[in-house]
């Protein structure tokens, strides 16, 4: 493939051609800093804090995001949603913010890199595996792996462990696989249609972005509710 | 009529394996890094495009069970809507394996 024009080896020179995923993420959290600064002091006041806002702005954008993410945690993991609603409503922000940054011509996504999903993957896995163990205790957890019949305890723990081994490995290399092919696939149409029919794949890496944040979240939640599930909820 | 096209098919055959023949010998020194790349690239391509078939394949049949059910009762349509995308997503994470071994070996050859 040719060389890319990409703004942080332009400005930062070509030693960090092979770390601009971790620049990348930094100005993804340096942008949603700036945005939680600006949202702050509505929240700050108490004669604000209570009362959701109606006027068109950043504020109202937060609300309908944390309500909406909270909402879809709701219907799939029941009532213990709200303790989860930090670590999967920043990951689902953060992702899709990624994403998003692709869109931005000579922009590299920071999860078109398998590290940056990997650390996610990574963080949901410890996360869901602790909260199992904590909420079931260690030998009910154990259980889980071991199947409904007690004979077939080896070949089920066999492949409950692989299974759940594959769940970190999935949710990275489907994210990279879709947002980085998606980039070429902009980047191969722009080059070659240079006016009009980019914007349609403009339109695409939107909902690409969106449907990828929006499935590795739920897919974080399916996995955490698996997990601390109780037998007195069937 | 059909000798004539008997004829046409027997040229091009014949200059398709003839070429392809050619190919084969002319590739043997050109490749630069890996001896087996011409077996790569076939596995690269035909990979990712079987997977393409299979994932269209199921993503037609979600799809479809999905415009039936709307079909069926307009007014769920925005409750099926989300199980479908998400449905449509899992399925396409398959051909998005498949996708990246492709890459993988791609970059091998």
């Amino acid at each position: 493939m040719s060389e890319h024009f990409e703004w942080l080896t332009h400005f930062f020179g070509h030693a960090i051609e092979h770390h601009t995923h971790v620049f990348g993420s930094l100005i993804v959290l340096a942008f949603l800093f700036i945005c939680a600064v600006l949202v702050h002091f509505r929240y700050r006041n108490p004669q604000t804090e209570l009362v959701p806002s109606t006027k068109k702005g950043l504020t109202t954008v937060f609300e309908l995001s944390v309500q909406g993410i909270l909402d879809l945690m709701e219907g799939v993991m029941g009532p213990n949603a709200r303790k989860y609603l930090p670590l999967v409503g920043s990951l689902f922000i953060y992702i899709f913010v990624s994403n998003l940054m692709g869109i931005l011509p000579g922009m590299n996504p920071p999860t078109s890199n398998v590290n940056t999903n990997l650390a996610c993957a990574l963080v949901v896995f410890v996360t869901y595996n602790v909260m199992g163990i904590r909420e079931l205790g260690f030998k009910k957890y154990m259980q889980h792996f071991m199947g409904p019949i007690i004979w077939l305890a080896p070949l089920m723990f066999v492949l409950e462990l692989i299974s759940h081994l594959v769940r970190p490995m999935s949710l990275s290399i489907r994210l990279f696989g879709n947002i980085m092919g998606d980039h070429m696939v902009l980047g191969i149409f722009t080059a070659l249609t240079k006016i009009g029919v980019p914007v349609i794949f403009l339109g695409l890496a939107v909902f690409v972005s969106f449907i990828q944040a929006f499935v590795f979240s739920l897919l974080s939640m399916i996995y955490i509710s698996l997990a601390t599930a109780n037998e007195e909820h069937h | 009529m059909k000798k004539k096209l008997a004829a046409l098919f027997a040229a091009i055959s014949t200059i398709g394996v003839a070429s392809l023949a050619m190919a084969t010998e002319a590739a043997a020194p050109a490749v630069a890094g890996n001896s087996a790349g011409s077996a790569l690239a076939l596995a690269a391509g035909f990979g990712i495009a079987i997977a393409a078939f299979g994932g269209a394949l199921g993503q037609g049949k979600a799809a479809a069970a999905a415009l039936e059910g709307i079909a069926r009762n307009p007014g769920a349509a925005s409750k099926i809507q989300t199980p479908m995308i998400i449905a449509l997503a899992l399925i396409e994470s398959l051909v998005i394996y498949a996708f990246v071994v492709a890459l993988i070996l791609q970059g091998k050859i």
